[in-house]
């Protein structure tokens, strides 16, 4: 299906049915799916689909509908719809479509390679780092391996002569394990995502670092509550940076709705921190040449030392704040307006190695896994469930698991000491191994 | 990804069961669309007309086992939904989605094929067929039996049917919300109302020769206000949802869903930091349930109890909470969120006791892990859209009521944490540790219930979570929920109030 001459013409048509502006997003793509447990299939899962949303002004009131049958009634009938609701809704001179013809160069997001290589070799894949995960002795159980695909081609058009496309590959596969001691069960995952087929991590890694979550957490100790030194894994990254990224959200922002909502230029974080948002890495997992309106993407420096220098935009918060879209529309998928979302999100690397940071640590929580929503964007209070290492004298002692951890998010901020030099920006959204001086840590 | 556990959204309690039966509403038979045999009437001029012909059904079942298997199944679906936002007092948008699609499903042994297509047509319903059969090649197939017409008992009843409500209508109860909110005090700086509906038909046709088709109509309202002190900020949320007709609407006005909302994030601005630490818990009754939905719920659904993985694996039969503790999951409550005439696998909704008096008695089965287990099927198999398979869900969850009175359980507890509303949480269920954060929650004093504290955490392990609750009271209560388990379903999920005995909470201040 030509589906870029079909988002152009979907547009002219929002215009005739009554739009004054309107926006075509189209979205096709396939998947596929495979699980695989005790080196036999499990599931294996595929399809094609397609859908397309439609966004219209009408005298400044928009409205959104999305359908997945492209029959011309279908369309019709969809576009009507929205045209017909946005009477309801309130004026606003904000509504606008972004006019921004140019597209971020952005290579290697898409693997042509992925889809020429036959399922069997992916359920092998699949049964191998299973295999590989269950040689230790320790792990009595498995809890499935999987492997997965997916490809998808965007095409935008709006009713100011934008029309972009782009397309996009992604591939991964893991394994989750259980190790049993006595009636103790301890589980342990890993996977590995990539654009590229030939860049996914062999099996070996991936099932030796599962295996080893699982059976290192096997016999874990309580300690007394205390406050106390906590040294955040790159694996639970996100407890930290989700909080951020909702906060620095332009609406949200405007609304009150974040505790960095007047800290604009202001330190709000140890001068070892900058936090940046990426659109335009080759071969990120969160890399567009252009956003979710198709405004093009760019690398944005968010936290710069401490300081914090920049929220996110979408093109209708932009004008409302009076600033320039920051190429932030986010989408999830055809059948959703335009929010506001970061594309790879990180915390710039230190210089401290791991080993340096367990070891400069008199005693602490080397922190492995954390329950809970991180940050609240709100108040920026933090309270979550904690498992990982208990660290003395500057060497790991016992696993613990069963923990709580409680801050404020600038308390916690402020307080970082120590930033690691492992950063692995083949994830999209990421930390190193950084250290928080003191933390309340509820135990006994 | 990393931590692969279930988790519910953010829902507050509501008193559910009390408003569901108010006013003794009569059980209709299945609206709609028994006569019709799978033809779509959609709402407004949004709708897409979908005939099939069961022929085709037949077909697509019938060369899905053709390369083995002992199971087929094809799954149609169509959804109109409406959504629409206020905030800042303005309607910022209005959301329609139009969504149709066919799931082919296959079972040889313990796989699973499966496929769907956008495309309701008999040529994409063949090829997903081809491809959904690809794990069946070369086992024995068994031969599908004809498909008969059949019939389930309703626990659905619409008054005002959504399709027939104007939008001004939609509109009105969003301003009433609104209005509601910013009037209670003018510390709420801000409201924020959601309106979402939904009508979704459902066919499922298999190979044991069942054919059912429905339509069910889904409300769900959401309010949250800001509240702003002198330097701090809260965000309060409460929501009301139900399978039902806009009557809902008559039955709980939308100014007491956002006077609920409003008090809780004036009541949090004055929140202390909260004591970290193991202490006794009181949880009130409602929405708090969805402790023991994640805790307790998610461990016992059939897949990982076949998978031999979860922490109720080889435990039926024997006592593994306290005598207080019943557990139910009931899927036919008349209404409810999690309430539907049959599940997306065509099996009747019933009432399931999960555990009674602290023995176990039954696991939450779909097709799949019902014949693995060699266990009856318990209205379990959910499933998000036709875009999944389904698997076992939980559908309206609770523990029974007890005999205690909530002031007594209160009264007799000298000090600890009492958590009048929980937010959300998760579980893994392989080790049964799971979490929550507290969306309003009060230290206990001498029996009394004190200072609010601040989002606090309480984990812990399920197994000891249900040895430790000591005392059930008489007010069971219910609320609304999505829970998540790799796809969307909604639930509910219930208590009376509870006192929990030890839990560990996480909060910014050591305890005195």
């Amino acid at each position: 299906m030509d589906y870029k001459g079909l988002s152009e013409q979907l547009v002219k048509k929002c215009l005739k049915l009554g739009a004054d502006e309107a926006e075509v997003y189209i979205e096709s793509g396939r998947n596929l799916n495979i699980r695989v447990r005790n080196g036999e299939v499990e599931t294996v899962q595929e399809a094609g689909s397609h859908g397309v949303g439609f966004r219209v002004f009408v005298q400044k009131r928009m409205a959104f509908s999305s359908c997945n049958d492209f029959s011309d009634k279908a369309l019709e009938n969809s576009i009507e719809s929205a045209v017909r609701f946005a009477k309801n809704t309130t004026p606003d001179e904000n509504n606008v479509l972004p006019d921004d013809k140019g597209i971020t160069k952005v290579g290697m997001l898409y693997d042509p390679q992925i889809s020429q290589i036959p399922k069997e070799k992916k359920i092998e894949m699949a049964k191998k780092v299973e295999k590989l995960a269950m040689k230790d002795t320790r792990i009595t159980k498995s809890s499935g391996a999987s492997y997965s695909e997916g490809e998808k081609e965007i095409f935008l058009a709006n009713s100011n002569g934008l029309s972009k496309s782009s397309k996009i590959s992604v591939c991964s596969y893991g394994v989750y394990v259980v190790a049993e001691k006595g009636e103790q069960k301890s589980s342990g995952g890993e996977y590995c995502s990539r654009r590229f087929f030939a860049d996914l991590k062999p099996p070996e890694e991936i099932a030796e670092k599962a295996a080893k979550e699982a059976y290192e957490m096997l016999d874990p100790q309580m300690v007394e509550t205390q406050k106390a030194t906590v040294i955040f894994d790159p694996d639970v990254a996100r407890a930290i940076l989700g909080g951020i990224l909702a906060a620095i959200n332009g609406e949200r922002v405007l609304q009150g709705r974040s505790f960095l909502a007047k800290k604009m230029n202001q330190k709000i974080a140890s001068e070892l921190i900058t936090i940046i948002d990426d659109g335009t890495r080759p071969k990120g997992l969160g890399s567009k040449p252009f956003d979710g309106e198709g405004v093009p993407t760019q690398k944005r420096i968010i936290v710069d030392r401490g300081i914090l220098k920049g929220f996110m935009y979408n093109t209708i918060v932009a004008k409302r704040a009076g600033v320039k879209s920051t190429g932030n529309a986010s989408r999830r998928g055809f059948t959703s307006l335009p929010g506001i979302g970061a594309h790879n999100f990180y915390m710039g690397a230190g210089k401290s190695s791991c080993d340096e940071i367990i070891k400069k640590t008199e005693k602490g929580l080397l922190l492995k896994g954390v329950t809970g929503y991180g940050i609240a964007s709100v108040s920026g209070n933090f309270s979550g469930g904690a498992s990982g290492f208990w660290v003395e004298n500057g060497k790991i002692a016992f696993p613990v698991r069963g923990l709580t951890i409680a801050g404020s998010a600038f308390e916690m901020l402020n307080n970082i000491d120590m930033v690691g030099d492992d950063l692995d920006l083949t994830r999209s959204f990421t930390a190193p191994t950084f250290r928080i001086k003191s933390m309340q840590i509820g135990g006994k | 990804m990393k931590f692969r556990g279930y988790f519910v959204e953010d829902i507050p309690r509501r008193k559910f069961l009390k408003m569901s039966l108010k006013g003794g509403i009569a059980l209709a038979a299945t609206p709609a669309l028994m006569t019709e045999l799978l033809s779509y009437k959609g709402s407004e001029k949004a709708g897409a007309k979908l005939t099939l012909d069961p022929q085709i059904l037949k077909k697509t079942i019938k060369h899905a086992l053709e390369k083995g298997g002992e199971f087929a199944e094809v799954y149609v679906e169509n959804r109109i939904s409406r959504s629409i936002l206020m905030e800042e007092s303005k309607f910022k948008s209005g959301v329609f989605a139009l969504s149709q699609g066919a799931g082919v499903r296959v079972i040889s042994g313990d796989k699973t094929g499966y496929a769907y297509t956008d495309d309701i047509t008999e040529e994409k319903l063949m090829n997903a067929a081809e491809d959904a059969s690809f794990i069946a090649r070369g086992t024995k197939a068994t031969g599908p039996v004809d498909l008969k017409k059949a019939k389930r008992k309703s626990f659905i009843t619409v008054k005002l049917p959504l399709e027939g409500v104007a939008d001004e209508k939609r509109l009105e109860v969003m301003k009433r919300a609104n209005q509601a909110a910013l009037d209670y005090d003018p510390k709420i700086k801000m409201a924020s109302i959601s309106y979402y509906d939904e009508t979704r038909g459902r066919t499922v046709a298999n190979s044991e020769g069942l054919l059912l088709s429905d339509e069910l109509p889904l409300l769900f309202f959401i309010v949250q206000t800001l509240g702003v002190g002198k330097d701090t900020r809260h965000m309060g949320r409460e929501r009301l949802s139900r399978h039902s007709g806009f009557e809902m609407f008559d039955e709980v006005s939308p100014e007491e869903v956002a006077q609920t909302c409003a008090r809780e994030s004036i009541a949090m601005l004055e929140a202390k930091d909260a004591p970290a630490g193991i202490m006794d818990v009181v949880m009130q009754n409602g929405w708090g349930g969805v402790l023991i939905h994640e805790a307790v719920g998610h461990p016992l659904e059939g897949d990982g109890i076949a998978r031999k993985t979860g922490v109720f694996t080889s435990k039926m039969g024997k006592k593994v909470a306290s005598d207080v503790f019943t557990m139910v999951d009931d899927g036919t409550l008349p209404n409810f969120r999690g309430t539907t005439n049959f599940d997306d696998e065509g099996t009747q909704m019933k009432r399931n006791v999960l555990i009674k008096d602290g023995v176990l008695m039954k696991y939450m089965t779909d097709i799949l892990s019902a014949k693995q287990l060699k266990m009856e099927r318990t209205g379990n198999g959910r499933r998000e859209s036709f875009r999944y398979i389904p698997i076992p869900r939980m559908t309206n969850t609770f523990i029974e009521k007890g005999k205690d009175k909530p002031e007594d359980i209160l009264a007799s507890t000298k000090k600890g944490l009492y958590v009048q509303s929980l937010s959300g949480g998760s579980v893994n269920p392989i080790t049964g540790m799971f979490n929550f954060t507290c969306r309003e929650a009060y230290l206990i004093e001498d029996g009394k219930k004190t200072t609010p504290v601040k989002g606090a955490t309480l984990i812990g392990s399920c197994l000891d979570v249900i040895v430790n609750v000591d005392a059930v009271g008489d007010n069971l209560a219910f609320g609304p929920g999505i829970c998540g388990k790799g796809q969307a379903a909604e639930v509910s999920a219930g208590q009376p109030t509870v006192r929990i005995r030890g839990i560990n909470v996480g909060g910014s201040r050591a305890r005195r």
